[in-house]
């Protein structure tokens, strides 16, 4: 049988000779963290969604020019956490220059199982903080790994990763007591 | 640290909302991309670039002969008649029905014979319903004109009055004064304010709707709203704002075209699919009396424009690209009798007329000339007509 990292390589070499059953290999393995991943960090679920897609066909786009020798994962997930970023920070912007509207809409903004109380601490914290904690804690990169996702100093994510954790570490002591 | 520990746990607990279904969603559009790139195989993967590097050092040689300039041009004119040899004006339309041609000098209606009248000096202008008034718009002011350019009405704003859309019925016309959503009946009475503040883009009048038209918001939603008693049907999460707003002849698809996105709502503004678009041009219209519309889609790592068949259900099916050409597609409109569809290919110059139902293509060149050419300094895509709507949807 072979290992995950051969595993993967095999479904990309399939793919890329046009194998739809390796790509919907490769899809499979890694859509539901990169969809969660993307959610976590924007805290809206259409937007999630979104973000998801464009990562996976902008990775269908440029397969033929993917080194096979290099993991699958950080490739899609540097995508989808930046652009996870991009779409929080302007979410933030027009939120500050929107008028508060009334009424029906669908939202599929909730957080499902996740307990409100760290989601109430994630959705506190900055779009960029949110990516580090969910690189570091969901997606399990190292922080010199997350640091060349982001194109950011390794200082940068460690003091990241302190600040988010520190508040989140905070609510979870609150909803134990 | 414990800490760590119970962060890690909590979050590989967390499931996003509708995973699954959110999955299924995405799995047929990543087969469909898939299916529609090009494989790079073996020998193109590793040969092409000694094969670039033969052909820059051929090219410099034979740019710079005599004979070698006879083989470059020979080359170019093989190019130019394997695709379609451009007629050097629209002497005539290939299906029925005048188009409205916005320009920069103006709205032109051209007739099924070519013949064309500008309509003034307005900034734009959509059909009424059946093609006897044109609403056009221009600085402060929104206007009704009869085909001639006879003004029968016009009512001033304060604000850059644009987008004037006639209602399907004819007794309504809506339009934008700055950022306000504006109402007035069709003959020119009772004009209102529908919405303070909205989105850029222009409103779209639901078909077989009672005075329903959607909207964007300045975030992004999409709203529909029964203008006669300013009620919100619907309205969904925020997202991109879009450029485009485009309702199925049914009014039970509506496409929500951005410059990064494509979503596609139903009728009650459930959202079926959507994709992210790349940077580039783009563009969509609708196929008569059907969910499957066109959609420009731009690479850009090929430079290509591609025209690609699409479907507004919840699986969009397989993308078919109808057409491709280097460069920047710009405006399409498709005939009354669905049988052509109009592409505007801007580098070009030219228009470019597909027949839907066979592999017919039509060009014809010189397009900025005939609709009154371009300034001295301007790029050939702002002096290119910006839209174009065949004879008789409501808008453009």
């Amino acid at each position: 049988m072979l290992g995950p990292g051969r595993q993967e390589r095999s479904w990309i070499r399939g793919a890329q000779s046009g194998s739809v059953s390796d790509l919907e290999a490769l899809f499979r393995e890694h859509w539901p963290r990169t969809h969660r991943a993307a959610f976590l960090v924007v805290q809206d679920g259409a937007a999630a969604e979104d973000i998801a897609q464009e990562a996976f066909l902008a990775a269908v786009r440029n397969l033929d020019r993917f080194d096979r020798k290099r993991p699958f994962g950080p490739w899609l997930h540097r995508i989808v956490v930046n652009r996870s970023i991009d779409w929080a920070r302007a979410k933030a912007l027009r939120r500050e220059t929107a008028e508060v509207e009334s009424g029906d809409e669908f939202d599929t903004g909730d957080l499902g199982t996740f307990s409100q109380g760290v989601a109430a601490g994630l959705a506190s914290l900055k779009p960029e903080h949110r990516a580090v904690i969910v690189l570091r804690y969901l997606l399990e990169y190292t922080p010199g790994e997350i640091a060349e996702l982001l194109d950011v100093p390794r200082g940068t994510v460690n003091s990241r990763l302190r600040r988010g954790l520190d508040r989140l570490e905070e609510i979870i002591d609150r909803e134990h007591k | 640290m414990s800490g760590d520990m119970e962060v890690r746990g909590a979050l590989q607990r967390i499931q996003a909302p509708d995973e699954l279904d959110a999955q299924r969603r995405a799995w047929p559009l990543v087969r469909t991309a898939f299916d529609a790139r090009e494989p790079v195989t073996w020998p193109r993967r590793n040969l092409r670039p000694v094969f670039a590097a033969v052909l820059a050092v051929f090219v410099s040689a034979a740019a710079f002969s005599p004979p070698g300039r006879a083989l470059v041009g020979s080359v170019q004119d093989a190019f130019t008649d394997d695709k379609v040899k451009p007629r050097p004006a629209l002497t005539s339309l290939p299906a029925p029905g005048p188009l409205l041609v916005n320009s920069q000098r103006g709205p032109w209606i051209v007739q099924f014979d070519g013949s064309k009248r500008l309509l003034g000096q307005w900034a734009e202008g959509s059909w009424s319903p059946r093609a006897q008034h044109v609403v056009v718009t221009r600085n402060h002011t929104v206007a009704a004109l009869l085909p001639n350019g006879t003004v029968r009405w016009s009512i001033a704003r304060s604000g850059a009055v644009r987008a004037g859309r006639w209602s399907p019925d004819g007794f309504r016309v809506t339009y934008l004064n700055g950022r306000e959503l504006r109402v007035v009946a069709g003959d020119g009475t009772d004009d209102g304010s529908l919405r303070r503040v909205v989105g850029a883009t222009p409103p779209a009048w639901r078909p077989e709707g009672d005075h329903e038209l959607v909207f964007s918001t300045v975030d992004g939603r999409i709203e529909l709203v029964r203008t006669d008693t300013a009620k919100t049907v619907w309205r969904t999460a925020a997202g991109e704002v879009p450029t485009q707003l485009v309702w199925s002849e049914d009014g039970e698809r509506l496409l929500v075209l951005g410059e990064r996105s494509l979503r596609v709502l139903d009728a009650d503004g459930r959202k079926l699919w959507s994709i992210g678009l790349p940077v580039g041009p783009s563009g969509v219209a609708f196929v008569r009396d059907s969910h499957r519309f066109v959609m420009i889609r731009f690479s850009p790592a090929t430079g290509l424009s591609n025209l690609v068949l699409l479907q507004a259900e919840t699986d969009p099916g397989e993308a078919r690209v109808l057409y491709s050409a280097s460069g920047d597609f710009g405006t399409l409109a498709v005939s009354p009798n669905g049988n052509w569809l109009l592409v505007g290919w801007l580098n070009a110059d030219q228009w470019i007329f597909l027949r839907l139902s066979a592999s017919k293509v039509q060009s014809v060149s010189n397009i900025v000339e005939q609709f009154g050419g371009a300034a001295p300094s301007s790029p050939l895509s702002k002096s290119f007509p910006k839209s174009v709507s065949w004879c008789c949807p409501a808008s453009p």
